[in-house]
C-alpha cells in the first residue's frame, strides 16, 4: 500500500464506523442530519421510544425526587406501618411505616448512581486495555506475554459467577456505595476490554493503521486517533445493556444482604425487606419495587437495542429501508 | 391464650388467599421434601424448624436445634412440678416462683433422682437416684453417672464451666458418690442455688458407661462421639440425623417415664419461615417453629391451625458498648433508652406479641424487681440528659444486628427515626447470621443488638451472667464493683428474702446505669396443628416432644 493510498483511506475509514453506514440509512441521515436518523430510527422501532422514555423517566425522578416524592424516604411511620395503597400513600407503606411510592422515586438516585459510575469505570479501564491488548497482540514476544497475561485475567475473572464473585468484592471491602461500585466495575472490566480487544484485532491490519504508522505516528497517536475511535461504538453500545445490568446485579446485592445499607431506598433492598410479607398478605413492600426494577432494566435494554442499531450500519440499512418503505 | 380456630364461610378474597395458601403448601412441600402423609400419621410429629441440631454435645453447642434435641434425648434429676399458665389454661408452665414452705424453697419434683436432701445453709446437696432407669444404650443410671457428668463440665470448661462455678464447686470431688444410688454435691462456700441449677437442661445426666467405652486417649471425653449420638435416659433416642435437612426420633419403649405418645419425631430444616408457615397451613407438618409476628397473627385465622403464645424469658436488648464513647457516660445510655420507640416496637414489630423489656432480667422470675425500670418514650428527657453531658448536638453512632432475624432491622429503622429527633445519627449495619454470635462475643461493637433468655429462673443467675464482669456474656463491657460485689456476696447468701432484697438492689442499679438499650420480653409462641395437645412452656425455650400428644 503506497502512502498516498493510505492518506486517503485514512478520512474515509478514521471516522466513526457506526456513522459509514451506505444508503438509504444513510440518505435519510445525510438529510436530516443525527437528530433526523435518530428520530427516523424511533419510528422504525417504536419499542426504543419506550427504552428511552422508560430511561429519562428514571432520570427525572432521580433528579426530581425530592420535589416529586410525598414522604420522607428515610423516616419511619410506625403508626402507619404496612398500610395497602390508599389515597395518603399511593403504592402503601412497608413495615416500618415508610411510604413505598416515595422510596420507589429515590431508588434511581442509588440505582442509577452505582449502575452508571460502576459502568463508566469498567468501560474506561476496560475499553483501553483491550485497544491496547488488540493492538500489540503478536507484535513481541514480551507484548504478546503481556497480552496473553491480561486476557488469562480476564478468563479467571469470567470464569467466577458474576454474582458470587461480586458478593464476595463486597464481603472483602465492606458494605458500602464505593464497594458496590468497585464490584460492579470490577466485574464488568473483562466485558469491555473483550469488545475492544476483538474490534482493535480488526481494525489494526487496515491501510489507513497502516499509513498513520509509515508517516510516523506513534503507538498511543494511532490508538487514539485511529484506533480506538473506529472500535468503541461496540463498547458504547454495552454501555446501556451494562447500566441495565449493574442496576440489576445492585439490586440483587441488596437482596441478599450484600448491596446498600438500609433503610437506603433501594429496588433490591424494598424487595428483600418487603417479600417477608407477601406471604402474610401484604403484597405492595415488595411487588411495587419489583415492577420498578423490572421496568427499568427493560428501559435500559431497549436503549442498548437502539444504540447497537445505530452504530451497527447493517442494522441502520435495515431500519432505513423499513423507514424508507413507511 | 390467642386461638381463633373457628370456622366461618368462605368469601372470594378467602378463598382466593386459601388456594394461594394451598399452592404455596404443596410446592413448598415439594421444596422441603416433605410428603403430607408424615403429618397426618397419628404417631409421628413433624416440626419445620429453621435448623437441625448442630451437635449434640451440651458443652459446645447451644443453638436452638440443638436445645430442641438435647431436652428429649436427656433427662434431670429433677424437674419443675407444672400448672397451668395463668392467661393460657391449655398451656401448661413451670412453677418456678418461691416456695418457701418446700424443701430447698422451690416446687420440684423427682425426674432421675427418686428424693433428695438440701442442707439449709447451703453446703450440700444429696440425691438418691431411682433404682432400673436404662439409657438408651442399655445402662443402668447410677451416681457414677451423676458424677461423671459433672466431671465432664469441669474437664471441657466450656458451657459447664459457667454451671460449676455457680454451683461453688471447686473440682470434680466436690461430687461425692456415696453409694451406687447416692451422689452429693459439696460446694465450698454456702449455696443457695444448688438445687433450681439442677433444673438447667444442660445439667442432664449422661451415660458415664457408655462414654467411658466409646472414649479415646485422645477424646477421652468422647466430645466426637457425642457431635451426632446421645447417651441418655430421656424418652427419645436419635434415630437419624442429616444436618441441614432433618434429625429423627425415636421413642424409647423403656422409658423409665413409660413410652411417649408420639412414636416418630421428624425435626425438619425449613430455613424460611413464609415456607414454615406455607407447610403448617397445607398441613404438611404439625408444628412449625421461629414464625415472625405477622405470620402468627395470619396463622391465627387459619382453620386448624392453633396459635398458643406466652410470656417467656427470652429478652431483646441493644449493648451499649460502655468501652465506647460516649456510652462510657451513664447519662448517654439513660438517653438511649429515653428515645427508644417501645410501644411503637411492640405494635408494628411485634404485633403485640411480646411486652416492653421493663428490667434487666426475665419479668416472669421471682424476684424480678418491677420498679425498678425509670424508662418511659421521652424525647425531651433523652436531649436534657445529652445536654448534660455536653452532646447536645448529638453524635454519630452505628447499630449493628442480626441478618438472620427479620424482627431486627426495622426495629433498627424505628431507633434511627426516632434517634435523629435528638440529633443523634445511627446508621446500621447487618451482620451474616453465620458471623454475627461471633461479632457479639467479640464485644467490638458499640452497639449491637441481642436475644436471649437466662435459663436459671433466678436475679443471681441472670444478672451474673449479664452484669457481672468477670462473665463471659457481659457483652456490653458493664463493670460496676458494687454490682460485683452484691453478685458475689448473692451467690452465697442462704438468706432467701435478703438475698431478694439484695438482687433487688442490683436490679435498680443495672437499670439505671443502663449498659442495654432495653427493647422487648418477646413471647413464646407455638403454631400447630389443632389436633395437637400438651404444649409445656419451658424457661429454656425449648420443646420436650414428650409433653405431646394427638386429641381422640
Amino acid at each position: 500500500m503506497d502512502q498516498s493510498a493510505a492518506l486517503d483511506a485514512a478520512p474515509v475509514a478514521s471516522a466513526p464506523a457506526s456513522l459509514a453506514g451506505g444508503p438509504p440509512g444513510g440518505a435519510a441521515r445525510a438529510r436530516s442530519g443525527p437528530v433526523g436518523f435518530f428520530l427516523a430510527v424511533l419510528r422504525a422501532r417504536p419499542m426504543f421510544a419506550v427504552g428511552y422514555i422508560i430511561v429519562l423517566l428514571m432520570i427525572f425522578a432521580a433528579l426530581l425526587a425530592p420535589w416529586l416524592a410525598p414522604y420522607n424516604p428515610v423516616t419511619a411511620a410506625p403508626d402507619d406501618y404496612l398500610q395497602p395503597p390508599n389515597a395518603l400513600h399511593w403504592l402503601g407503606t412497608d413495615a416500618t411505616g415508610m411510604d413505598i411510592l416515595s422510596r420507589i422515586l429515590y431508588a434511581p438516585r442509588v440505582d442509577l448512581t452505582i449502575a452508571i459510575l460502576g459502568t463508566l469505570i469498567s468501560s474506561a479501564i476496560g475499553a483501553p486495555l483491550g485497544a491496547i491488548v488488540g493492538y500489540y497482540e503478536g507484535r513481541s514476544a514480551w507484548r504478546r506475554a503481556l497480552s496473553v497475561l491480561v486476557m488469562r485475567a480476564a478468563d479467571v475473572l469470567q470464569a467466577f459467577p458474576v454474582f458470587v464473585f461480586a458478593i464476595a468484592l463486597v464481603a472483602v471491602f465492606g458494605q458500602s456505595l464505593a464497594s458496590i461500585i468497585a464490584a460492579i466495575a470490577f466485574v464488568n472490566i473483562p466485558i469491555y476490554l473483550r469488545l475492544m480487544r476483538s474490534q482493535v484485532l480488526s481494525i489494526r491490519g487496515m491501510r489507513y493503521v497502516e499509513a498513520a504508522f509509515v508517516a510516523g505516528a506513534s503507538d498511543v497517536a494511532i490508538l487514539r486517533r485511529h484506533i480506538i475511535p473506529n472500535a468503541i461504538a461496540p463498547a458504547l453500545a454495552q454501555l446501556s445493556v451494562s447500566v441495565g445490568w449493574s442496576v440489576l446485579l445492585t439490586s440483587g446485592l441488596s437482596f441478599v444482604g450484600a448491596g446498600v445499607v438500609a433503610p437506603t431506598p433501594e429496588w433490591g433492598s424494598m424487595i428483600a425487606t418487603g417479600f417477608q410479607n407477601v406471604t402474610t398478605g401484604q403484597w405492595w413492600p415488595s411487588v411495587f419495587p419489583g415492577i420498578a426494577l423490572g421496568i427499568a432494566v427493560f428501559g435500559f435494554a431497549l436503549v442498548g437495542s437502539s444504540i447497537e442499531v445505530l452504530a451497527d450500519p447493517a442494522q441502520r440499512r435495515l431500519v432505513g429501508v423499513k423507514h424508507a418503505a413507511g | 391464650m390467642n386461638e381463633d380456630t373457628s370456622p366461618r364461610g368462605l368469601g372470594r378474597r378467602e378463598a382466593l388467599l386459601l388456594g394461594g395458601a394451598f399452592a404455596g403448601a404443596t410446592l413448598a412441600s415439594q421444596i422441603a421434601g416433605i410428603r403430607p402423609a408424615h403429618a397426618a400419621a397419628g404417631s409421628t410429629l413433624v416440626i419445620a424448624a429453621a435448623a437441625t441440631p448442630q451437635s449434640l454435645d451440651n458443652e459446645y453447642d447451644a443453638s436452638l436445634g440443638t436445645i430442641d434435641a438435647i431436652g428429649q434425648l436427656y433427662d434431670s434429676l429433677i424437674q419443675f412440678k407444672k400448672k397451668p399458665d395463668p392467661k393460657v389454661p391449655s398451656v401448661l408452665r413451670e412453677d418456678f416462683a418461691d416456695h418457701p414452705e418446700l424443701p430447698g424453697g422451690l416446687a420440684v419434683e423427682g425426674k432421675l433422682a427418686e428424693s433428695w436432701e438440701v442442707d439449709p445453709k447451703g453446703m450440700f446437696l444429696r440425691f438418691h437416684l431411682k433404682k432400673g432407669i436404662i439409657s438408651n444404650w442399655g445402662n443402668e443410671l447410677d451416681a457414677d453417672d451423676v458424677k461423671y457428668t459433672w466431671a465432664r463440665k469441669f474437664a471441657l470448661n466450656a458451657i459447664g464451666g459457667f454451671i460449676v462455678g455457680l454451683m461453688g464447686l471447686p473440682n470434680p470431688d466436690a461430687i461425692v458418690v456415696e453409694d451406687k444410688y447416692t451422689v452429693t454435691f459439696r460446694p465450698s462456700v454456702p449455696n443457695p442455688l444448688m438445687l433450681k441449677l439442677q433444673l438447667n437442661l444442660y445439667n442432664n445426666i449422661f451415660d458415664s458407661k457408655k462414654l467411658k467405652q466409646v472414649a479415646t486417649k485422645d477424646d477421652p471425653w468422647s466430645r466426637k462421639f457425642l457431635e451426632n449420638n446421645s447417651a441418655g435416659y430421656g424418652p427419645y433416642e436419635l434415630a437419624s440425623i442429616t444436618r441441614g435437612q432433618q434429625a429423627v426420633f425415636k421413642a424409647r419403649a423403656n422409658y423409665w417415664g413409660g413410652k411417649p405418645a408420639i412414636d416418630t419425631i421428624i425435626y425438619k430444616e425449613v430455613p424460611t419461615s413464609a415456607t414454615r408457615v406455607s407447610l403448617l397451613q397445607g398441613g404438611a407438618v404439625d408444628i412449625a417453629l421461629g414464625l415472625q409476628p405477622l405470620e402468627i397473627v395470619r396463622l391465627k385465622k387459619v382453620p386448624g391451625v392453633t396459635v398458643e403464645t406466652v410470656p417467656a424469658s427470652s429478652m431483646m436488648w441493644i449493648e451499649l458498648n460502655t468501652k465506647f464513647p460516649p456510652f462510657d457516660k451513664v447519662e448517654v445510655r439513660q438517653a438511649m433508652n429515653y428515645a427508644f420507640p417501645r410501644d411503637q416496637v411492640m405494635k408494628s414489630i411485634f404485633q403485640d406479641i411480646a411486652s416492653p423489656l421493663t428490667g434487666c432480667m426475665p419479668d416472669i422470675y421471682p424476684d424480678f424487681n418491677a420498679k425498678a425500670n425509670p424508662y418511659s418514650y421521652d424525647l425531651d428527657k433523652a436531649k436534657a440528659l445529652l445536654k448534660s453531658v455536653g452532646l447536645e448536638s448529638g453524635f454519630k453512632m452505628e447499630i449493628s444486628y442480626n441478618a438472620g432475624d427479620p424482627s431486627q432491622e426495622p426495629i433498627a429503622i424505628l431507633y434511627q427515626t426516632s434517634l435523629r429527633q435528638i440529633g443523634v445519627e445511627l446508621t446500621l449495619h447487618k451482620i451474616p447470621a453465620g458471623t454475627y454470635y461471633n461479632e457479639v462475643s467479640a464485644r467490638k461493637q458499640p452497639m449491637i443488638m441481642f436475644v436471649d433468655a437466662p435459663w436459671g429462673p433466678d436475679p443471681g443467675y441472670s444478672t451474673r451472667l449479664y452484669f457481672y464482669s468477670k462473665s463471659f456474656v457481659d457483652y456490653s463491657n458493664y463493670a460496676n464493683a458494687e454490682v460485683d460485689k452484691l453478685i458475689e456476696d448473692g451467690s452465697q447468701m442462704t438468706d432467701i428474702p435478703a438475698r431478694n432484697e439484695l438482687f433487688g438492689k442490683v436490679q435498680d442499679i443495672v437499670m439505671k446505669e443502663a449498659p442495654w438499650v432495653f427493647v422487648a420480653f418477646p413471647n413464646f409462641t407455638i403454631t400447630r396443628k389443632a389436633d395437637l395437645q400438651g404444649m409445656t412452656y419451658y424457661s429454656t425455650n425449648a420443646f420436650r416432644f414428650a409433653d405431646f400428644s394427638r386429641k381422640a
